[in-house]
Order: structure tokens, then sequence, then C-alpha cells
């Protein structure tokens, strides 16, 4: 076997790209997984991991259900705890967010997923160090809870392993090498590796990435900012607290070592060109200004639900970039441009929890077989030639958009059914 | 009573730093600044001062730097701040010359009381507050942690290799701010609104009639290598494979 040639060569060694490796490496595929910095460094490092099961349609939350089994057997293997299972309630305070709710029960009961309206004195003993005079509605989804990505990410690195996974950190892919129109390895700075299956699993850089073939990917790096207090005696947030997800604020959270952590979708967020941020950009490194618009956006809407927290409330903050589509979901499988250049990528701030059965769907995939979940939502070439989502200033417009409508929209009967839901 | 809180614009320490292709300083492009760490102490303790024992104080962020350098003061604005004064100057100064440009505001201006980090986090140099308070002939405070007003002055802790050292300060003075002084805010949405419309006047050395004079020159910059390259292992055994790998350990 020439040096450096494996059958699959994974750029990005995130959870995406973790999972994906590690599930072809257990089907006796060999791989190798390039990362141009390190290990879980990227968006991965940067997550809240959330877990909602419930979506907007039936198949997706299978998926993510399939997914917890997935991860329960990687915690077996790796010995670690990795899904924290916490519930979790949703929150309405309008009319038109209470509807949504009890579509959202309707809609859930008739996949007989676990959900359940719950009163507000439930509400409010369950989550003392919440707002919730000014709640209309909520529902519980008691197999809900988040996955702590450090924990995910190791598990898949370490499971990998065990299957013979090779891992290159600090070597970015400057160069993607073809054989007329099929891949046949990338090159690095630390030479060329070859595999006549290339995943593009390179988060905010896969556009760049896409871009070293001429392909286009609409995906955007948009930024995000989620704050974690520090823990406080006064609002104490027990370790098992509920998950929660407050629409009409745009904001999600969970308990985090004692404090609370408090996420936002808001109208507008930072957008971040990749190519122009220096090579050895470190994610990790990233912090927000003590006047960041953003952030001050967050700790407003954060204080709507949690009167408790304003901008003097001793916190960590946490900046980071998300990969976005235009409609909100991932890029899996090939482009009709080359053959063996597979994605995955544009997770739209859910590649954590969606991870473990995109491993298995990439590998089927790869593998040549169908997969065994209808994949028809995230299929890779969907914008494929359509007109508008080709060009980056507009692909940027539409995943901005996109990121904006995430928590802004409605959803439940009288919403679009083919969007998904947050 | 009026407040002059000294803000330098630095580049944010925590990003991976080059150097120029002359070595004679970092490579700016693509650098992201922040206001120093330890003014943003400071400018935290003139508001915590406004809030509590002064109403009345006027906070007055001022900062020696280029044009950009607006960036930085927006956030002292936007953190609390009443206005802000923009010395503008491109060239690298010494600490001497900041301070004698400090000085010449604060003829200017007539604070009772100056606060500023006890150092910048990107020279580390650890003089301008003592430079300024010696030109002025002010008392100086530095290192503080804790700072409360008397009748007379200002009772000052300062944090030194020995322990808290507690001092009494007559008024005029300059108060450098250590770590633990206190714990910065974030800028609040309505705060960040508001600071848009807060006046940022810009003067420059001559206006302020000070030639600046460098004492300091700096000649040249080396990175400090570190050859750190981090990987995870999850096994003892991997862990001695990796070092014998690397000629660690032998055998």
């Amino acid at each position: 076997m020439i040096e450096n040639s494996s059958d699959v060569v994974v750029i990005g060694g995130g959870v995406a790209g973790l999972s994906t490796a590690m599930q072809l490496a257990r089907r006796g595929v060999s791989v190798t997984v390039l990362e141009r910095e390190q290990i879980g460094n990227g968006s991965t490092g940067r997550a809240a991991g959330l877990l909602g099961q419930l979506r907007g349609t039936a198949e997706h939350t299978r998926m993510l259900m399939d997914g917890v089994k997935i991860v329960q057997e990687l915690e077996e293997q790796a010995g670690t705890e990795i899904y924290v299972q916490t519930g979790s309630v949703r929150v309405a305070e309008t009319a038109e967010r209470e509807k949504e709710i009890a579509d959202l029960v309707e809609m859930g009961r008739s996949i007989d997923f676990d959900i359940a309206p719950m009163a507000t004195d439930e509400l409010a003993k369950r989550m003392p160090y919440m707002r919730t005079d000014d709640v209309a509605a909520a529902c519980w989804c008691p197999t809900d809870g988040h996955l702590q990505p450090a924990e995910l990410a190791a598990a898949y690195h370490k499971v990998g392993r065990d299957h013979g996974v090779r891992y290159e950190t600090s070597c970015p892919v400057t160069g993607v090498l073809l054989d007329g129109s099929k891949a046949r390895g990338v090159e690095t700075p630390r030479g060329e590796f070859y595999a006549p299956i290339l995943v593009n699993a390179a988060g905010p850089w896969s556009h760049l990435v896409a871009g070293l073939t001429g392909t286009t990917l609409p995906t955007a790096a948009l930024g995000h900012v989620y704050l974690t207090t520090q823990p406080d005696p006064d609002h104490p947030v027990d370790r098992l607290s509920p998950g929660f997800r407050n629409r009409h604020h745009r904001i999600y959270g969970r308990a985090e070592n004692g404090g609370l952590l408090v996420g936002i979708y808001a109208e507008e967020c930072a957008e971040y060109d990749m190519e122009t941020l220096p090579p050895d950009f470190d994610m990790s490194a990233m912090k927000a200004r003590r006047d960041d618009f953003h952030l001050a956006m967050l700790i407003h809407a954060a204080q709507q639900r949690f009167p408790w927290i304003n901008e003097r409330t001793p916190m960590h903050v946490t900046t980071g970039i998300m990969t976005f589509s235009p409609d909100g979901l991932p890029f899996c499988g090939q482009l009709p441009d080359h053959e063996g250049l597979f994605y995955c990528s544009g997770f739209s701030g859910h590649g954590i929890v969606q991870s473990p059965v995109i491993g298995v769907i990439m590998s089927e995939l790869i593998l040549g077989n169908r997969s065994t979940y209808d994949i028809a939502s995230i299929e890779a070439d969907r914008y494929w030639g359509v007109p508008g989502f080709q060009e980056r200033d507009e692909i940027e417009q539409r995943c901005h958009k996109m990121q904006g409508s995430y928590y802004g929209r409605l959803e439940g009967k009288s919403a679009d059914s083919k969007t998904d839901t947050a | 009573m009026k407040i002059l809180v000294p803000c330098k614009r630095v580049p944010d320490p925590d990003q991976k730093l080059r150097l120029n292709a002359e070595a004679t300083d970092v490579d700016s492009t693509a650098l992201t600044y922040i206001l120093n760490p330890f003014d943003a102490i400071a400018v935290e303790e003139a508001l915590c001062i406004r809030e509590t024992t002064h109403p009345d104080a006027e906070i007055i962020a001022v900062s020696v730097a280029p044009a950009e350098g607006e960036d930085d003061l927006r956030t002292a604005l936007a953190m609390g701040a009443d206005r802000a004064l923009l010395v503008e100057h491109d060239a690298q100064l010494d600490s001497w010359n900041v301070a004698r440009l400090l000085a010449a505001v604060v003829e200017r201006e007539q604070p009772a009381l100056v606060i500023m980090g006890k150092q910048a986090v990107d020279d580390d140099a650890n003089q301008t507050g003592q430079f300024l308070a010696v030109q002025l002939g002010w008392s100086q405070a530095t290192f503080a942690s804790q700072v409360e007003f008397t009748e007379t002055g200002l009772r000052v802790h300062r944090e030194t290799d020995l322990g808290i050292e507690i001092i009494h300060v007559s008024l005029p003075a300059v108060v450098t701010a250590d770590l633990r002084l206190n714990e910065p805010r974030y800028a609040s949405l309505p705060s960040i609104l508001k600071a848009k419309k807060k006046p940022t006047e810009y003067t420059t050395a001559e206006e302020l009639g000070v030639k600046p004079e460098p004492r300091v020159r700096l000649l040249s910059m080396e990175l400090v290598h570190s050859q750190r390259n981090c990987e995870m292992v999850t096994s003892a055994r991997e862990l001695i494979l990796k070092l014998r790998e690397t000629e660690v350990i032998k055998g």
C-alpha cells in the first residue's frame, strides 16, 4: 500500500467528520481524518449540545431518537458520560406560541414521541430560577437533554482509533487531487494523502474546501454566542434541570456546572469571511468584546426569562462560528460535478446532536448503499444549479435569513410544513 | 468630580501573533484589537464610584491611539463612560511620552482622580500610571485591589508580593487597577445604543502642546517559540507509545 493512502480521507476533525470516520471504520473501511487544528477544536468545541428530538418531520425525529441509541452504545465503548437526560421544556407567552406548543404536542404524540403539556406551577417547581408568571403554556419532553460535545468528540475519536482510523492534526487541506472528475486525494503542508473518496466535513471552512474543486457549496459561516452564568447561591441550577426553549425571546439553554447556559438565535448575527481569517485561526480563542452587540442582545433576551441575569452577572461568554445552510438542514452526499467527493456540512447549529446518525447515513452513502433513512431533505444536491443559491453573497444572505428566522417563525400546523424546527 | 480613565487599544492577546517582515513589531494584518483588560477594570471601577459614592461623577475615557482607537473608546462609552477623548497618534510611543500626553489632558480636564490599568497586556510595561503621577506631582496608588473614598482622600488596598498593603492617599491621585479590583461588566443593549450618541472628541499631541520625544525605541521583536503540539491520548499505553515515538523515553 502506498504511504498516506486509505479508502477514505475525511477533511475535518469535528463531530461530523469523526462520526463518519468511526462508522466507516466499524464497517472495515480504512480512514484518515485530516484536521487543520486539533480534534474537536472548531464549532464542536464551542457547542452547547442541546438535544431536542421533536422536529418538524417524523423522519428527523426518528434520526435524533436513533442518535441517542448510538450515543448510549458509545458511552459503553468509551466509558464516558455523553448524554445527559434532563428532559426539556418549551415555554410560550403569546397566543400564537401557545398554539404552536399545542400543535407540537399533537404532532409528537402522533409519532409516539414522549411529550405532554406542563402546568405553570410544575414548571416553576422544576425551574425555580426561571420567571413563569407570564408563561401561557409549556410542554415537557422527558427524553430530551443534551450531549456533552467534548465527551462525544473524544468517544468518536477513541472508538474510531480502536477500529484503525488514522488522525492527522495540524494538517490543513490546501488542495484536492483529481483524476479527471474523480477524487484522488488531497494536498496538505505535510504531503499528499490519497483516497478515492473524500469527505468534506470542514464545518465553516467547507465552502472553501469545495471551492478547491470549483464547486459551490451553499453554506455560510455565522457567529453565535451563548453565556454561562457562574454558580449563584441565590439561583442554584441543578445539574439535571430541564433544557429549555423560549422561541418568543429566541433563547435556549440548560444547566451547566451549577450555572445556567443561555444562547440566542437572534434576528441578526455576525458573519465571518473564512477566507480573510488568518490561516492559523483558532476558534477556541474567540471572545466577545465587552460591547459586543450580539452579546448585549442575548443578555437582554435572557433577562426577560431570567430576571436575575444582567450585564454585571458573573458569566463566561462563548462565541463561535456555526455553518448555516439556506434551509437549516445539512448537506450529506455527493454533488454531480465530481465522483468520490462527499459533503457532510451545514448543520446550522445542530451538528452535535445530528452527528451520531449522520455518521451512519454518510457511511451508508459512501459504501454505495441506500440509506436506511429518508434523506431527501438533507441531500447535498438539493440546491445544485438552483438560481439564487450560486453566488457567495446570495448564499450568505439566504443563510443569514435562515438564522434569523430560526426562532422567529412559527411552527406547527399553520407553519410551512417543509421547514424543520429548532 | 471628574474621573479620567486612560484606555489603551491592544491586540487581543488570545489570538496567534505573527511578526511583520522586518521583525520590528507584530504583524497587524487581520489582528483583532480590544480595550486593554486592566483598563476595562479601571472603567468598571469608575462606574462603581459613580453608582455608589459619587453620583455626580463625570467619567471621561481617553486614549492615545491611531484613529481606529475610537472603537475601544466606544467600548468604554458603552460600558457607561460619559464622554471620550482620542489623542490621535499613529506612531509607537513609549510610556513616558504617553504619560506626557495624558498629563496634558489632565491639565485640560482637571479631574480629581485618574484610574487606569496597572499595565497594558501588549508591552506589559507597567510604567504609564507611575510616570503620570510623577509628572503631575500627584499621589499614586498602584496595583489597587480595593478603592474606598474617605473624608480626605482614598483608602486603597495594594496587591504586593508580600501581601495586601493598605495605604491612604490624598487627592488628586493616580490609581492603577490590578486584576482583582472588580469584574468588569458587559455593555447592556440600552447602554450600547446610548453610547452611539455620546460625544468623542479628537485632539492631537500638537494641540495639547506636547512634542513627543521618544526615550525608548523598539529595536526588534522575537516570538517566543513553544514547540507545543498537543494531542489527546486516551490511555496510558498510548501515552507511552507516543513518548517512545518522540524519543522522550527509550526502550
